[in-house]
């Protein structure tokens, strides 16, 4: 046990060191004032690359730290956001984008949602229109309907019930 | 030794299940009863003897019996007591014994209480439980054995997974798998009533409480799991779209569609075909989810060909989903019926809606979970979708729900008269419209936050005003306000179970939005004395503390929390693993009805002189546990037994 906590410790003093720097040195003097929530609002488009699910903007970890701090860097040298994001994707690849570019393939995962909304719609109102059909009949004759007609209706039903 | 005997007890309850669901096929087919018979004393049997595996690992995770690979794997001398248990289910293997042992619980309750009850349709659904288990048995025996041995045994185990030393991984996974499996039982009366050709509502009627029972435990799990990614992960979150939450989240979405159509079947002798395919639905979603989290295809298409896991469920999903489009199809003539409707606008149409939004919500998060795998293999090109995806594409079809969660339980059935619609629904819109104009002038400007809080408010006034108008109906008759409340509630319990549970998922709503769109946070560097200001709180730093514990080092912060007087005094930490290369974050922070004050220690300097800290103030999260708990009360009113009604 002594030795796993020696361990331990040893990890603490390298972890320390190692996350000494950056933090804490005098900052720069920005070149331009730049708002946090315009760091955060780039930060939540990349996906942070050491966590499981992460956007740079939300992961407590040091990675994401560096990357917030690159981002204000970034932006305090007069980049464009969309540049900053670009600088991203061009180290990265577009797996650093938490939301797929809408372009080319990517227009697929995009589209989808739509489309099957559109279908599932489109489908339930073919399917109250058929149904309430009967309804809207009676609706437009309210006077006792004659037999031909409604025999006529219920052939042509049955016809259609038939594949 | 132990280990062999706990290996040996999985192949025979793997041979019992097998002859069990053989024999009560058989036994359905020519209706020997001895043969049924002898299946219930198999699905005893194998209770027992997954019970008996279950008692074993746990055994050698609390005598420390590193010989056995999975113990080595997440346990090791310094793990506590209590995580020693539940790191019995802390990885692949235990979590599948879990599971078993549930489905096999499962099948005992089953046939406890519909022995006798679901006469043609009993031996099917005992096939269908007992194949289900057989499969899960082949898994633990073939495919993730947890007895198996490692040698030579370490003097020492690696370690649980850090993040799992928590509380919430009792009742996280437990609640889960609950729901998982509760799942089974009605997925098993559908394709029982296939088999059987008894396509009618008496398999909805049987497993109405059952499917109820399952949504709640998933529900539960899933809210859990929002719990403890926000007290443990420290991001200040509660739902991240990570795939192994969708995994859980399709499901419940598939579910909770199926609980509101079959209303319209149980009334209207319409959807037989619809629902038995969103019950297949959603219990190929359970499997597709174990699939997709455990196959490890999720961190790339191409590792799930690396152990066999991956390829065993997939084929048990093809296997499940040709079964029962083959019993659809046999039973397409006694299906097909010819729905008839007098209105389009009834309560009807708003139901078949509802099932549109949640299926299409399923399309959504399954085909944003998989198109990374899909765009890996069809152009190599790897991509993520996360968050801001399904955040843009999910929410007007969240939004548009709760409308409809408002119209659904009051318009009428069958045909809404212009009377019925301005009874019910002119006080509710007024008040959404005006609860948005009230919110525009205290300050509220993102429009989804308006739409989301102008929503909330008119489906609460829905409920409102039906429980007012049922309650003086009471009191006209005699009564006094809280008997006829009371008398109310019980009498009509499924109804106002469902309200209950509607006015917690609108909990749920209005802290979703609040925290999304008034949350705020801060990061910065402090020097000992010094203070970060935020949303009018002061966050004093005062030095670091050191402490050794049982299987990690703990390095906290002490920071002082005040807003004109002192809140609390917050120690955020980074606990040191000897097993992780980093630390983990450990959050502190104060919970409050209006607010969260939340505190994750960054950076800091050895000698204590400074230290880094995120502020966060999350605003109405709390409202999302109490959403649940209201949930809770929802569902226990909704499964009550029915009352005869009285005169």
């Amino acid at each position: 046990m002594r030795a796993g906590h020696a361990a331990a410790a040893a990890l603490v003093l390298a972890a320390a060191l190692l996350a000494a720097p950056p933090a804490w040195l005098p900052a720069q003097p920005p070149a331009r004032p730049v708002s946090e929530q315009a760091v955060h609002d780039i930060a939540a488009q990349l996906r942070c690359v050491v966590c499981q699910n992460l956007s740079v903007a939300d992961s407590p970890s040091e990675m994401a730290n560096q990357m917030r701090a690159i981002v204000r860097e970034r932006l305090q040298a007069g980049e464009s956001p969309a540049e900053v994001v670009q600088y991203f994707v061009d180290r990265y690849g577009e797996w650093i984008l938490l939301s797929p570019r809408r372009r080319g393939f990517n227009w697929l995962v995009w589209l989808g949602p739509v489309v099957a909304v559109a279908a599932g719609l489109a489908i339930v109102a073919v399917l109250l229109w058929r149904w309430t059909r009967r309804a809207r009949r009676e609706a437009a004759s309210p006077a006792a309907p004659s037999v031909d007609a409604t025999m006529s209706e219920r052939i042509r039903r049955e016809m259609e019930a038939e594949p | 030794m132990i280990p062999e005997v706990g290996g040996g007890a999985a192949f025979a309850a793997l041979a019992l299940a097998v002859w069990g669901a053989v024999a009560a096929a058989v036994g359905g087919r020519t209706g020997r009863v001895a043969l049924v018979e002898s299946a219930q004393h198999a699905a005893l049997a194998v209770f027992v003897l997954v019970t008996a595996c279950f008692a074993l690992l746990t055994y050698a995770f609390l005598a420390f019996d590193f010989s056995v690979r999975y113990v080595a794997t997440n346990t090791n001398l310094g793990t506590p007591f209590y995580y020693r248990i539940t790191g019995v289910w802390g990885a692949l293997e235990g979590s599948i014994i879990l599971w078993t042992w549930m489905l096999a619980l499962f099948t005992l309750l089953v046939i406890l209480r519909h022995r006798e009850s679901a006469r043609e349709l009993y031996p099917w659904v005992l096939t269908v439980m007992l194949a289900v288990i057989g499969f899960f048995l082949l898994v633990m025996t073939v495919a993730a054995p947890p007895f198996e041995r490692l040698t030579p045994a370490p003097a020492n185990g690696r370690g649980l997974n850090p993040l799992l030393e928590d509380t919430g991984m009792i009742t996280h996974p437990v609640a889960l798998y609950l729901g998982f499996t509760g799942l089974t039982v009605p997925f098993a009366f559908a394709l029982a009533a296939l088999i059987a050709g008894r396509v009618g509502d008496a398999w909805i009627t049987m497993t109405r409480r059952w499917t109820i029972v399952a949504w709640y435990f998933l529900s539960l799990g899933l809210l859990i799991g929002g719990w403890w990614s926000y007290h443990v992960l420290g991001w200040g979150g509660y739902w991240a779209w990570d795939p192994v939450e969708n995994a859980a989240f399709m499901p419940w979405l598939t579910a909770t569609a199926f609980l509101h159509s079959v209303m319209i079947q149980e009334r209207r002798r319409m959807l037989k075909l619809w629902n038995i395919a969103l019950v297949i639905l959603t219990f190929g979603l359970t499997l597709f989810g174990t699939f997709l989290t455990r196959s490890g295809v999720i961190a790339s298409v191409h590792a799930f060909t690396q152990g066999t896991i991956g390829i065993l469920f997939l084929s048990f999903l093809a296997v499940v989903l040709l079964t029962a489009l083959g019993l659809l199809a046999w039973r397409w003539d006694a299906l097909r019926a010819q729905g008839e409707l007098d209105s389009i606008v009834s309560r009807e149409s708003a139901f078949l809606l509802n099932n549109v939004l949640l299926v299409a919500a399923t399309f959504t998060v399954f085909f944003g979970t998989v198109f990374p795998l899909l765009s890996e293999a069809a152009r190599g090109v790897k991509v993520s979708v996360g968050a801001p995806f399904f955040n843009q594409v999910n929410v007007p079809l969240f939004l548009s729900l709760v409308f409809l969660m408002g119209v659904g339980p009051l318009i009428a059935w069958r045909r809404a008269s212009p009377d019925n619609l301005r009874r019910n629904f002119v006080l509710p819109v007024a008040a959404g419209v005006l609860a948005a104009a009230a919110f525009f002038t205290l300050g509220v400007r993102s429009a989804l936050a308006l739409l989301a809080l102008a929503l909330t408010v008119f489906v609460a006034g829905t409920i409102a005003v039906d429980v007012v108008r049922a309650t003086r109906a009471r009191l006209r008759m005699g009564e006094r306000v809280l008997p006829a409340l009371g008398g109310l509630l019980l009498r009509h319990n499924r109804r106002y179970g469902g309200f209950v549970v509607h006015l917690g998922i609108l909990i749920i709503t209005l802290g979703v939005t609040g925290s999304h769109a008034w949350s705020v946070q801060t990061e910065t560097t402090l020097r000992r004395g010094e203070a970060a200001e935020l949303a009018g709180y002061r966050v004093r730093f005062d030095g670091l503390t050191a402490t050794e514990e049982s299987n990690h080092f703990k390095v906290a912060g002490t920071f002082t929390v005040s807003n004109g007087r002192v809140v609390g005094v917050l120690r955020p930490a980074k606990k040191f693993y000897p097993q992780e290369q980093s630390p983990i974050a450990y959050v502190d922070y104060r919970l409050g009805l209006k607010e969260d004050v939340y505190l994750v220690l960054g950076d800091f300097a050895r000698d204590g002189s400074q230290a880094t800290v995120k502020v966060q103030v999350n605003r109405l999260v709390s409202w999302i546990w109490i959403g649940g708990l209201v949930l809770t009360l929802g569902t226990l009113l909704a499964i009550l037994p029915e009352r005869k009604k009285a005169a």
